[in-house]
């Protein structure tokens, strides 16, 4: 379980996030949703260790993780851009971390990654010869075989075009009902977040603007931002599928 | 929360305690006793130069002929990159002329003078061949010769570069728009290459201003202030403070010209993005610049061709038949072998020590959250800043009563130093555009910072590592104005040697040295290059 209580966050004296308090269970996802500038990115940072919050406590179980360094949290992230590194393989990057920890995984573990990852024929391919969606399950893999306790994904399907982008989609979820693996994605698109998630925080201007599942959200926005970010965003595409195809899409 | 480790911090701090006893500290005993009399600190050693009126010619010399070597190396530089870039010259040509113009920065530029004497002097290769003298080669007219063949390749590889940012597609627009020729040259060529064409001059005419090589060797009786520097502090009547001064006014100008540099960037223009297009095919332009740049390119070579025979033939230019003598006589000399010796063990200690210095620098600027890190910059701008000789004399002044006087540790010291911005920058270049979240992904896998950079950043920087070792290297290598004062007689290299050399007119010693010097740079470099297409393959 991950709560959060009071967070608190200033760059340069600007308010970056302000009083953000939630909570998740274990074995859930949830998306981080917000225009650009809102603070998600920010947070995901917070969570993961890598900015240290002004104000407020970060706890995970019975832990409080609030002044613990990043390295020593047992979270984990896979980056916008993946960050993979390009003088090692696709099979070298998979094993980087377990040199540092010895024991944690063997093999057939690292064998159930990457044949649920479907990157067997990949492995010995470069970096650069990987599509976005390949790159994109070497960094998830990566991740994976070091078992952290918590995922955090930054925008992980922004680089991602359509059929592939719901391929792994579908993935991410598997991956958190199979490893009961907590999740943290953070998304700017309404439509990725109500999806995929268990729960969705939605920040504006560094304040949380409604916290639930997806169907609270959709059912009772919290106020008129959330109205007309989420719900107007949704309704549009939904018209534009009708112009197009008609009902029967819709 | 991912704070800057302490080992960083000490790293850091060695660096920049490297660049206070080493760039610091002996600037500021060069201004100290610019200003020393013997009656305490005054103007005076100022006031006593300008009454001396040798060196205000030898400045307002130093300022003209520059200037004008300056104009013609941008103007040259410039006819060969847009050849290059423009037009539809058949390719390999196109690769040929771009290698070529490279070739002088492989020699020292006191190899340039003598080369210039045994082309162009009354019985060079070059004046028997057209059958009279060009021109007087003593004082303004080697010295300009000299110093366009110098500058010349790095005005080249300015406006090369900058030509490399400017999107073509703009000259087609502009003809489509109805632009006469002249008008879409100036709109869609000259205006966006202004920074590039600007910094071109200043970066020419600063390298003229502070060079000492070719004075040394053709200067004759046209005083310029390198020489009047060098004649002060190793003449006759050494006078260390007079020196000073003279070191000082060279600084300015240095100075002013670095600030300009920065300011005429301002000037250049930035694509969003730029297309890969070629030029439609113009017969009369494609033949026209491509004779043209042959002819730059082969006029300023064909200089250097006499060294490549003289030292081969029994006494040039009166006697032209074949010998190895003069190659074995270097060879056989335990003392020319000697120089040669320390020069490669100087050039490979510089290019290691230099090239971990700088790429060490480059990476706590851009790896790190160092919250002194930008004192990394203001290091390479003042490096950049200094010439070799101000520097020499700083050295010379601070460590002439130490341990270090003498030895190879001072010459690789100043190497590092003085050559510092260029491989610094590139380090700085080629980390910059890695991705960030490297060292955070290192760290979440395990790792500590320097494992990452062990593990992952250091091999994805390979390429400018070489780059920078080749750069250190051959520079250190062809390097006369840094070294001059700190050279003795058991740690002299090669370019020192030739200066030497030169007393005793003893030229085929000098070409068959220059020409070690060449194969071994050109030897270097193509191992270099070959390494980095190799790592480029992968």
């Amino acid at each position: 379980m991950l709560k959060l209580q009071h967070i608190g966050k200033q760059f340069d004296g600007k308010t970056v996030l302000d009083d953000i308090s939630f909570e998740i269970g274990t074995g859930e996802i949830m998306s981080l949703l917000g225009p650009s500038g809102s603070g998600k990115t920010t947070l995901l940072h917070l969570i993961l260790g890598l900015t240290g919050a002004d104000r407020g406590s970060i706890r995970f179980g019975d832990e409080d993780l609030t002044r613990v360094p990043m390295k020593k949290r047992g979270f984990n992230i896979v980056f916008q851009d993946y960050a993979l590194f390009p003088n090692l393989n696709a099979y070298d990057n998979i094993l980087y971390g377990l040199r540092n920890k010895k024991g944690r995984v063997n093999a057939a573990e690292v064998q159930e990654y990457i044949d649920f990852l479907e990157l067997a024929p990949h492995l010995n391919k470069n970096i650069g010869e990987l599509s976005g969606g390949q790159k994109q399950r070497v960094a998830l893999a990566r991740t994976l075989v070091t078992k952290p306790r918590l995922l955090l994904l930054d925008e992980p399907l922004s680089a991602l075009d359509g059929v592939i982008k719901e391929s792994i989609k579908q993935r991410l979820q598997s991956i958190a009902r199979e490893f009961r693996l907590t999740t943290v994605i953070v998304t700017h698109d309404p439509e990725e977040a109500l999806t995929m998630s268990d729960k969705i925080l939605i920040i504006n201007q560094g304040r949380i603007a409604q916290f639930g599942t997806p169907q609270d959200i959709i059912d009772r926005p919290a106020d008129e931002f959330v109205e007309q970010f989420i719900i107007k965003q949704l309704s549009i595409k939904r018209q534009n599928i009708l112009n197009l195809f008609g009902e029967m899409y819709a | 929360m991912h704070k800057v480790k302490p080992e960083l911090r000490v790293v850091f701090t060695l660096l920049m305690l490297f660049f206070a006893g080493f760039l610091f500290l002996p600037l500021l005993v060069l201004l100290i006793r610019s200003l020393e009399t013997g009656e305490g600190f005054s103007f005076a050693n100022y006031a006593a130069v300008w009454e001396g009126r040798d060196l205000i010619e030898a400045v307002s010399n130093s300022v003209k002929v520059s200037a004008a070597a300056a104009v013609i190396a941008t103007v040259l530089g410039f006819v060969l990159a847009y050849s290059i870039h423009c037009t539809r010259i058949f390719r390999p040509v196109k690769g040929v002329l771009k290698t070529a113009v490279l070739v002088p920065m492989l020699l020292p530029t006191i190899t340039y003078g003598f080369a210039i004497m045994y082309s162009l002097g009354n019985q060079g290769l070059i004046t028997k061949l057209i059958g009279r003298n060009l021109f007087e080669i003593y004082g303004f007219n080697g010295l300009l010769t000299g110093y366009v063949i110098y500058t010349l390749p790095p005005a080249f590889l300015l406006i090369h570069n900058a030509f490399g940012y400017i999107d073509k597609k703009f000259i087609i627009v502009s003809k489509l728009m109805g632009d006469g020729t002249a008008r879409s040259f100036f709109h869609a060529v000259l205006r966006p290459l202004a920074g590039a064409l600007g910094g071109a001059f200043v970066l020419a005419f600063i390298l003229s201003f502070t060079d000492f090589g070719i004075p040394a060797s053709v200067g004759g009786t046209y005083p310029v202030i390198a020489a009047q520097l060098y004649q002060v502090m190793l003449g006759s009547i050494p006078d260390f403070n007079q020196g000073a001064v003279i070191a000082v006014v060279m600084l300015v100008p240095a100075a002013f010209g670095i600030w300009l540099l920065r300011y005429l960037d301002k000037f250049n223009f930035h694509y969003d993005k730029i297309s890969a297009i070629e030029l439609p095919k113009h017969r009369v332009r494609d033949t026209g610049l491509g004779v043209l740049s042959s002819v730059i390119v082969t006029g300023m070579l064909s200089v250097f061709a006499v060294m490549f025979a003289a030292p081969f033939m029994n006494g040039f230019p009166y006697d032209t038949a074949f010998t190895l003598k003069h190659v074995n006589g270097v060879f056989a000399s335990g003392d020319l072998t000697g120089v040669y010796k320390n020069s490669l063990w100087v050039a490979l200690l510089t290019s290691l020590l230099g090239t971990l210095a700088a790429y060490g620098a480059a990476l706590l600027n851009v790896r790190t959250k160092l919250k002194a890190k930008g004192a990394t910059d203001v290091v390479s701008m003042i490096t950049n800043t200094v010439p070799g000789m101000v520097l020499g004399i700083a050295y010379l002044l601070l460590f002439n009563g130490s341990s270090l006087k003498g030895t190879f540790a001072i010459l690789v010291l100043c190497n590092i130093v003085h050559l510092f911005t260029t491989p610094y920058l590139m380090a700085k270049n080629a980390l910059s555009k890695m991705n960030p979240s490297w060292e955070t992904t290192g760290e979440l896998l395990g790792d500590s910072w320097f494992k990452t950079v062990y593990r992952v950043v250091l091999p994805n920087s390979a390429s400018a590592i070489i780059e920078m070792f080749a750069y250190y290297f051959v520079n250190s290598m062809v390097t006369i104005s840094g070294i001059i004062f700190l050279v003795s007689a058991q740690t002299s290299v090669v370019a020192s040697k030739i200066k030497e050399l030169q007393h005793f007119a003893k030229f085929n010693e000098i070409f068959v040295l220059s020409l070690l010097i060449f194969f071994t740079n050109l030897l270097i470099k193509a191992a270099c290059d070959w390494m980095q297409r190799r790592r480029a393959v992968r």
